[in-house]
């Protein structure tokens, strides 16, 4: 399979001089296009900086993230911004939807901002996306009238709205009970299987680590271990 | 276009502090229309009471002597912004009643010319307006102190020692005590006799332009054309000109002010709102929204305010305006479009000034800032 992410000695320095914190200390990883990979690690150990740097949300201090062929060292801020909006989806622990906007407005915003107009094959999409989320018929309400989870999983769709190629997850059920975890874990698997999206889900928990095909350990900055699950629930 | 539709949605759904500072600049923008259109119509009328019924450029000769009358046809001719000039014959002359008597300022001319300057048909408080051989019409402070009416004979001593009877056919008021006091309109054959002119001789031309103000320039001009003396009236009121300016200059700072505080108030909002809505523009950054687009989201924002408080304001002006007209004061306030014009591009451009630093920081604002801070 083709390389879809290269990340080749990512280091980042927070602040410097003696309260300098170097929280990523030369990591590189490549991940493969449709591969269902986990980043663990304790408590800050840099899994949080690691997927910033790769979401191109922040730049690191040295080092460079090959993204689909594309150097995104690079890029200046709009190419940055580009590749956000059409090569990645992003889902975090808060889901940072915007409350002023209904549901549908949530889903269809990255396609807005991508500058096109919503086309009869999206709507279609997200009319899609919604059955698959679970969410029809809340499409006309407003992002905050909405449950946590309920809210979690717009921004699930958010994320898969422009098919991206990789979706990066940091703690994505970090505020979700059990229920609600396991259904956005097979909501992840479904859209891997059908779609082919890469995934790179950051967590502290083993036992939702243990349900990828690869879990990539980080530790005080460094990458400590990298290893192919085979007895991963999902396969 | 989605900035646009962001900031109206962000206005939207705050719709408290959208109305307040819409509130803001429409008072702020009404206190311009009216205290504007107020001392513009203020200025009018007094400048209307000073040369509204009098000669804005009077052309004589330099020696006091004759001129011809065909300089008023001629300078019409001549200089687009005459509205109306006359040949007038000028003359002194007393009135005497026993013991009291009062000096009196003639102007012989046409009925018909005299009333284009002086607007006198309108302003008849007794009589009738006609000017036929040896008609006078007296002011009406005249009339009062010394008995006189219309159709009354009035005796007038000439400077050569003759006296010319005159009947009365009118009273005028010129709103003005002197003028009401001391002129008198004869008709224009009987001065000629008494100056001993011919039918194509006068002792000036009056006129009337357009614009008064116009006057500074037209009166160098007509001096030149014609070689005489032109008596312009603004050199003549130099006090009421610098009240007028005084005034204007006053308002002029009023309205500063008015537009430095509107100008605060809607920069101070924005940059509430700015810092309000950090967290969305964070999360539109982070799904690739661009620094440029981010930014015009205030700078809409900025303009719907403006564009809302400035129409909310000129309806507000308008109001004040209408409301003052039941005021008890001797002059009417008329609004004045292109100062409302003028407001209207001021308040809107003053608010998008004051969008430019919240959209500037929004630019510049790094969407992982707002992921990381949760
Ligand atoms: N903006 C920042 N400024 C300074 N130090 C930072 C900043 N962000 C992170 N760090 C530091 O970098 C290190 C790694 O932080 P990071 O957020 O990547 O940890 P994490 O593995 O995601 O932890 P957690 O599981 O708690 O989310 C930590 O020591 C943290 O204090
Ligand atoms: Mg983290």
């Amino acid at each position: 399979m083709a390389d879809l992410l290269v990340a080749d000695s990512l280091s980042k320095v927070y602040g410097e001089g003696d309260t300098a914190t170097h929280a990523l200390k030369g990591v590189s990883f490549t991940l493969a296009e449709g591969e269902f990979a986990s980043i663990i690690g304790q408590s800050g150990s840099g899994k949080s900086t690691l997927l910033n740097m790769i979401g191109l949300l922040d730049t690191p201090t040295s080092g460079q993230v090959l993204f689909d062929g594309e150097n995104t060292t690079s890029l200046g801020r709009k190419g940055r911004a580009r590749v956000r909006n059409s090569g990645l989806g992003f889902v975090f622990q808060f889901h940072y939807l915007l409350p002023e906007f209904s549901v549908w407005e949530n889903l269809t915003m990255p396609a807005q901002i991508a500058g096109r107009s919503v086309t009869a094959e999206e709507k279609t999409r997200t009319l899609e996306t919604l059955e698959l989320l679970g969410l029809k018929g809340l499409e006309k309400k407003n992002a905050n009238q909405l449950s946590g989870g309920q809210k979690q999983r717009v921004a699930i769709g958010r994320a898969l709205m422009n098919q991206p190629k990789l979706i990066l997850a940091d703690e994505p059920t970090g505020n979700l009970d059990t229920r609600n975890t396991a259904t956005v874990y097979e909501l992840f698997r479904t859209i891997n299987a059908e779609l082919g999206t890469s995934f790179l889900i950051v967590t502290h928990d083993r036992a939702v680590a243990q349900q990828t095909d690869r879990i990539l350990e980080v530790s005080d900055g460094e990458l400590v271990q990298d290893v192919r699950n085979d007895y991963a629930v999902g396969r | 276009m989605l900035s646009f539709r962001i900031a109206a949605r962000f206005l939207k759904s705050s719709p408290g502090q959208s109305a307040l500072i819409m509130a803001g600049i429409a008072v702020g923008i009404a206190t311009q229309i009216f205290v504007g259109s107020l001392i513009t119509s203020l200025q009018a009328d007094l400048i209307d009471a000073a040369v509204g019924s009098s000669p804005h450029v009077t052309l004589r000769a330099e020696d006091g002597g004759a001129i011809s009358t065909l300089f008023a046809e001629d300078a019409v001719e001549t200089e687009p912004l005459i509205s109306t000039a006359v040949a007038v014959r000028t003359l002194s002359a007393i009135y005497a009643e026993g013991e009291d008597s009062v000096p009196l300022s003639l102007t012989g001319g046409d009925a018909a010319g005299l009333d284009t300057i002086y607007k006198l048909s309108d302003k008849l408080t007794e009589g009738s307006y006609r000017l036929a051989e040896n008609d006078a019409l007296v002011g009406e402070r005249f009339a009062d102190e010394y008995g006189v009416g219309a159709g009354d004979q009035l005796d007038l001593l000439l400077p050569d020692g003759s006296v010319a009877s005159y009947s009365v056919s009118g009273v005028f008021d010129l709103g003005q005590g002197t003028a009401n006091e001391r002129f008198v309109f004869v008709d224009t054959a009987s001065a000629a006799d008494a100056l001993g002119m011919s039918d194509n001789e006068c002792s000036a031309v009056q006129i009337q332009l357009t614009d008064p103000f116009a006057s500074s320039e037209v009166a160098p001009r007509l001096a030149d054309a014609f070689g005489v003396e032109a008596v312009d009236w603004q050199a003549e009121n130099e006090e009421l000109l610098s009240g007028l300016a005084a005034q204007s200059g006053s308002s002029a700072m009023i309205q500063v002010f008015v537009l430095v505080a509107v100008a605060l108030g809607i920069a101070s909002t924005l940059a509430i709102s700015a810092v309000q809505k950090t967290r969305q523009i964070g999360i539109l950054k982070a799904i690739g929204m661009g620094d440029a687009a981010s930014g015009r989201i205030f700078l809409w924002q900025a303009a719907l305010l403006g564009a809302g408080g400035t129409l909310g304001g000129i309806g507000l002006g308008y109001a004040l305006i209408w409301g003052f007209s039941f005021a008890p004061v001797p002059f009417s306030v008329r609004p004045e479009p292109t100062f409302i014009a003028l407001s209207a591009v001021i308040g809107i451009t003053v608010a998008l000034l004051s969008s430019v630093i919240p959209a500037r920081s929004t630019s510049r604002l790094d969407p992982i800032e707002v992921i990381q801070n949760g």
